[in-house]
């Protein structure tokens, strides 16, 4: 697949790149990361945990299948020092309870629930009061929440919901490939319940849920609720 | 008579000072910790107990050996001039009483630990040994430098008038208490400990300390023992909240048996007092943070979380979990600034910290890895089929070869392909010589 030029990312991250859908994610709220697998939903987690740590704030990483990998992490340019992982081997009611004691737990910036690779009927199994209750553990507190996992779990519990999607894989090498490069995907907002005065101008059909604050980092100008984002390996 | 010994680690590292401390302490009742690797100890009236003043500090040395501790003696009226002495090695060096100021004479300035400007102004003057700084004019000296001057120069003489500032080891905060009756339930148990919790702390806090972590051994019926440990993200003294810890944590282990003595020991330590600045968010409670982070002990296991630390190998996924400590107070609102306004093209990542490369791939680690069956065409990978992932492989790259610690009992080498899956997966294949496995997806 070959992107069209207008698509690809501006050179740097500026104030048009991700980072101001990285400052979006709403303190006090549960946030969801969505998306299958090489969508780049890992990397985009990766670097909201990274401009947490950066900024000297604290980092919990519930890591539901023991599958972060602090290599990456650092590569990204998170804080490790910053980053408590909570390995909960696959058990998934350790990492549930472990989201809450954390959300309750006064001194992190961020919060992340990762659900990973556990199969889709038990991520299924949770109750839906789970999110409720997680939601608010943070509400009015400055900790950001975010839940990734492949699929939509959270509901309407989920203040801000941002789907990732592959574009392609990028390999160098010219007949043969000789190094995987990186992957291009595109992130789009599904939900954006996050402004206390939503601006009445609703996001247009297929955009998803709720409405969007001019004002806000979200607002126009900001690709429309779109990234095309390049990860590199 | 003023007799001044001075222990001086050959290699000082912070460990040392505790051993030396204990070693001085048995030889003189006054001691003094100078630093890391430094003691000062009174040495006037020891020559009844030891034969004199060599035997003295041959006694040391001996004491300090079988410690494990390389350590230097020395021997004099004063401070400096034991250490000057020390320093000089060969084991014991003794200075003859009212002999400090001809034995510090040709010493160099430095010895004395000037401040720069200080050390400048020496040395503008043409002063380099302690015996010039010791000549000059006391009264000229406190024109020019103050009450400085005349300090030092009485330190670089030899007199040293200051007492030692007496040592002594922190007394053990520990507690036991017997059981009448064996005790074969856990809540009985927990309040026991509780008991002797209430009672540590109140001594901790009658001598302003905290504790970072306790320790129990139950002595269970049938003489064998059962032993814990809670370790404190943040030193606390409050007996309740120790209480309720030293519960979530009993309960996550209790003791198979029927307890019949129960001894609780905590670590003491002493926590500076630092006011918070007046503009910054104010600092969570460590008495919540503790006890949050003791539950998620409880809940995962101790060994299952903690701060990731990179090793210095080049093994896959060589990391391991540092304990986590009490966080710090959130960023000043000037800082937060400065981070919202960083960004890869318009600036550069702070240290180890800073943002090296924000667009970085997650790769998400299987582990264990897992086994996978792979279909070769051509010595290249054509077809995966795993628990977690299946598909025809459409692109791949590799083989990458590594392999290290060879040179060691366990020795590693494997081949790495990074593979694209027929639906758009991305991920990492192994194959460690014997078997192939999926070692994780790129997200």
């Amino acid at each position: 697949m070959t992107l069209p030029s207008e698509s690809l990312p501006p050179p740097g991250w500026g104030a048009r790149g991700i980072d101001g859908l990285l400052g979006a994610f709403p303190p006090g709220q549960l946030s969801e990361i969505v998306g299958p697998w090489s969508s780049g939903g890992s990397s985009l987690l990766l670097a909201l945990i990274a401009r947490v740590t950066t900024s000297g704030g604290k980092a919990a990483v519930v890591d539901g299948t023991d599958a972060f990998d602090p290599f990456s992490a650092a590569a990204a340019g998170v804080d490790l020092s910053g980053v408590l992982w909570v390995k909960c081997g696959g058990r998934l009611d350790p990492a549930c309870r472990a989201a809450d004691l954390l959300a309750r737990c006064p001194g992190f910036a961020l919060v992340a629930m990762d659900l990973g690779e556990l199969p889709l009927r038990r991520r299924q199994s949770l109750p839906s009061s789970l999110w409720l209750r997680l939601r608010r553990a943070v509400e009015g507190s400055p900790t950001i929440l975010v839940l990734r996992a492949p699929q939509r779990l959270a509901g309407s519990a989920a203040a801000l919901v941002v789907s990732a999607r592959r574009l392609e894989a990028r390999w160098m090498g010219a007949s043969q490939p000789t190094r995987f490069a990186g992957l291009s995907s595109e992130l789009r907002l599904l939900r954006a319940r996050i402004y206390p005065h939503p601006h009445p101008d609703p996001l247009p059909p297929g955009e998803g849920e709720g409405t969007r604050n001019p004002l806000s980092p979200l607002g126009r100008g900001q690709g429309e609720g779109r990234w095309t984002i390049e990860w590199r390996s | 008579m003023r007799r001044i010994g001075c222990l001086l680690a050959a290699a000082p590292e912070p460990h040392m000072s505790q051993a030396l401390l204990e070693v001085a302490l048995a030889h003189s009742p006054w001691v003094e910790e100078a630093g890391p690797g430094l003691v000062y100890l009174d040495a006037a009236g020891l020559e009844g107990l030891f034969g004199g003043e060599r035997q003295l500090g041959d006694r040391l040395s001996r004491a300090a050996a079988e410690r494990g501790l390389r350590a230097q003696v020395g021997i004099a009226g004063s401070r400096l001039g034991a250490r000057v002495a020390a320093r000089s090695g060969g084991g014991v060096t003794l200075v003859q009483p009212a002999e400090d100021a001809a034995y510090l004479a040709p010493a160099p300035l430095a010895l004395l630990d000037l401040p720069e400007e200080m050390a400048a102004r020496l040395e503008r003057w043409g002063i380099r040994t302690l015996g010039e700084l010791a000549a000059l004019p006391s009264a000229a000296l406190f024109e020019r430098l103050g009450s400085e001057g005349p300090r030092l120069q009485r330190l670089a003489r030899g007199e040293d008038l200051r007492p030692l500032i007496p040592w002594a080891p922190a007394p053990p905060f520990e507690e036991s208490a017997e059981c009448e009756w064996g005790l074969d339930t856990l809540e009985p148990v927990t309040m026991l400990l509780a008991d002797l919790a209430e009672k540590i702390c109140a001594r901790l806090v009658r001598r302003g300390l905290s504790a970072d972590g306790f320790e129990w051994i139950c002595r269970l019926a049938g003489r064998s023992l059962h032993e814990g440990s809670l370790a404190l993200a943040a030193p606390m003294s409050e007996a309740s909240a120790i209480a309720a810890l030293l519960r979530v944590a009993l309960e996550s282990r209790p003791p198979q048996g029927v307890v019949e003595a129960v001894t609780l020991k905590a670590h003491p330590q002493r926590v500076a007092s630092a006011q918070d600045s007046l503009t910054g968010r104010s600092r969570p409670s460590p008495r919540l943070v503790t006890a949050a982070l003791t539950r998620l002990t409880a809940l995962v296991g101790a060994r299952q979380l903690g701060i990731p630390a990179l090793l210095d190998s080049h093994r896959p996924d060589a990391v391991r979990l540092d304990p986590f400590l009490h966080p710090h107070p959130d960023p000043l609102p000037g800082r937060e600034r400065e981070s919202e306004s960083l960004s890869p093209s318009g600036g550069e990542g702070r240290g180890e910290g800073g943002r090296k490369n924000p667009a970085a791939l997650a790769l998400r680690r299987l582990r264990p890895p897992c086994p996978a069956h792979v279909t070769l065409t051509s010595g290249r990978p054509v077809h995966l089929r795993s628990a977690a992932l299946a598909g025809r492989i459409v692109t791949g790259a590799g083989p990458w070869r590594a392999s290290g610690e060879w040179w060691t009992g366990g020795p590693w080498a494997r081949d790495e392909w990074d593979v694209e899956l027929a639906d758009g997966t991305v991920c990492r294949l192994v194959h460690d010589g014997s078997a192939w496995f999926l070692d994780g997806i790129y997200d």
